[in-house]
């Protein structure tokens, strides 16, 4: 039994914490893509539906498959702006075209300290996966350059 | 608090009225400490609207958390930014182990709970299998580096993509800048969450400090996408 609560309730599973951004940071599904054969049922009812995006949400007009460029939102930190890739009607990957850039970068590159313990290069791995872990975005511009992406996607 | 969470019970009996309890609670939690809610306890308490002596039980139980972990992490969490209150660092892993301690108390045994990436699983996904909890690429994002086999353990990872730094070293102010992304397994989901975010922004000296922490490991990636682990990391991972 998985439930979750969830604004795409169709599509993503999660919780979203906050009224005014309907959409979940995370557009990876773990388990439906990684692991396309669960072996429990799916609850995909709406726990609490966000009355402006009622499940099964189609996409008309200009929505539909595609990618769709989110507004340049200015932080104190620096703009953010974020492109949302949409294929049947699921959300398939959120990337960052705008980040804040990194004035202290340069001061940390190569302070290693202590001691080096064993070093690998990392591996890009499909493997069949419960769940992922992850760091996310929880900047507000982020969710609201996000949620600006959606409207165009007629997700939002 | 703008996170999503997943609950998965795999328990034969499961009951959907212990997820009702799991998702009240944390409902009523976001109420108490999101930062974008206007009538949030820390949103007010920020704005001067609420005496931190007035403040909910809960509230000063965080902030007592909160003051502890930031003696056990040098300085390195701190629910302070920039003059404002935010403990969502702790509050995260915090409501996390409420909701896991509802599905406890109802009996639950085989399932896992998920806040963003942060991740306590309980029991097993099938009779003698673990939980496989995939530590997600920075850069590849569908895909994992490294696969835990995870076991009442919990797997929390903190970090950055490409340049979306947003932890910053409480010391210097600004973002911790030298890796881009660490996970840390332990016997709770408090610790675990807590310890990734301080020593995220320790940077180097990560490792070394999760090292330190009885029944902790921890799997640091760096900007070079190098990954670099403790002493015990591999013993659970897939091989």
């Amino acid at each position: 039994m998985r439930r979750a609560l969830s604004a795409l309730a169709v599509t993503v599973i999660g919780v979203v914490w906050i009224v005014t951004f309907r959409v979940t940071p995370v557009p990876v599904d773990a388990s439906s893509q990684l692991s396309p054969s669960q072996p429990t049922a799916r609850t995909t009812a709406p726990r609490q539906p966000v009355p402006t995006q009622p499940a099964g949400t189609t996409t008309s007009g200009q929505g539909g498959d595609g990618s769709y460029t989110g507004s340049k939102i200015r932080t104190v930190y620096g703009d953010v702006q974020v492109k949302v890739t949409v294929s049947g009607n699921k959300i398939t990957d959120v990337q960052p075209l705008v980040l804040p850039s990194d004035r202290a970068r340069s001061a940390y590159i190569s302070q290693v300290a202590g001691p080096m313990l064993r070093t690998e290069a990392i591996t890009a791995q499909s493997s069949s996966i419960d769940i992922i872990s992850g760091a996310t975005y929880t900047s507000i511009a982020y969710k609201r350059s996000l949620d600006s992406a959606l409207k165009q996607a007629h997700l939002g | 608090m703008g996170m999503p969470i997943t609950v998965d019970v795999r328990d034969p009996h499961a009951d959907p009225a212990a997820l009702d309890a799991v998702f009240a609670e944390l409902r009523h939690l976001d109420e108490l400490f999101s930062p974008f809610k206007s009538e949030s306890a820390v949103t007010r308490i920020n704005d001067g609207r609420l005496a931190l002596a007035d403040a909910p039980v809960l509230v000063h139980e965080v902030l007592a958390l909160c003051a502890d972990y930031e003696r056990r992490t040098r300085g390195f969490f701190s629910p302070w930014h920039a003059g404002h209150l935010d403990p969502s660092g702790l509050v995260k892993g915090w409501a996390l182990a409420r909701a896991s301690a509802i599905l406890d108390a109802r009996g639950h045994r085989d399932y896992f709970v998920d806040g963003a990436g942060d991740v306590w699983a309980s029991g097993h996904r099938a009779p003698g299998a673990p939980w496989r909890v995939g530590i997600r690429h920075p850069v590849e994002r569908d895909k994992v580096v490294r696969v835990v086999l995870a076991s009442d353990l919990a797997v929390a990872t903190s970090g950055t993509y490409e340049k979306g730094d947003h932890i910053y070293d409480p010391h210097t102010g600004r973002p911790a800048t030298a890796l881009l992304s660490l996970t840390v397994t332990g016997p709770g989901i408090v610790d675990a969450d807590v310890f990734a975010t301080a020593a995220f922004a320790m940077g180097d000296g990560a490792l070394e400090f999760i090292e330190a922490q009885p029944g902790h490991e921890a799997y640091a990636i760096d900007r070079e996408l190098r990954g670099r682990w403790t002493t015990g990391f591999e013993a659970l991972c897939e091989r």
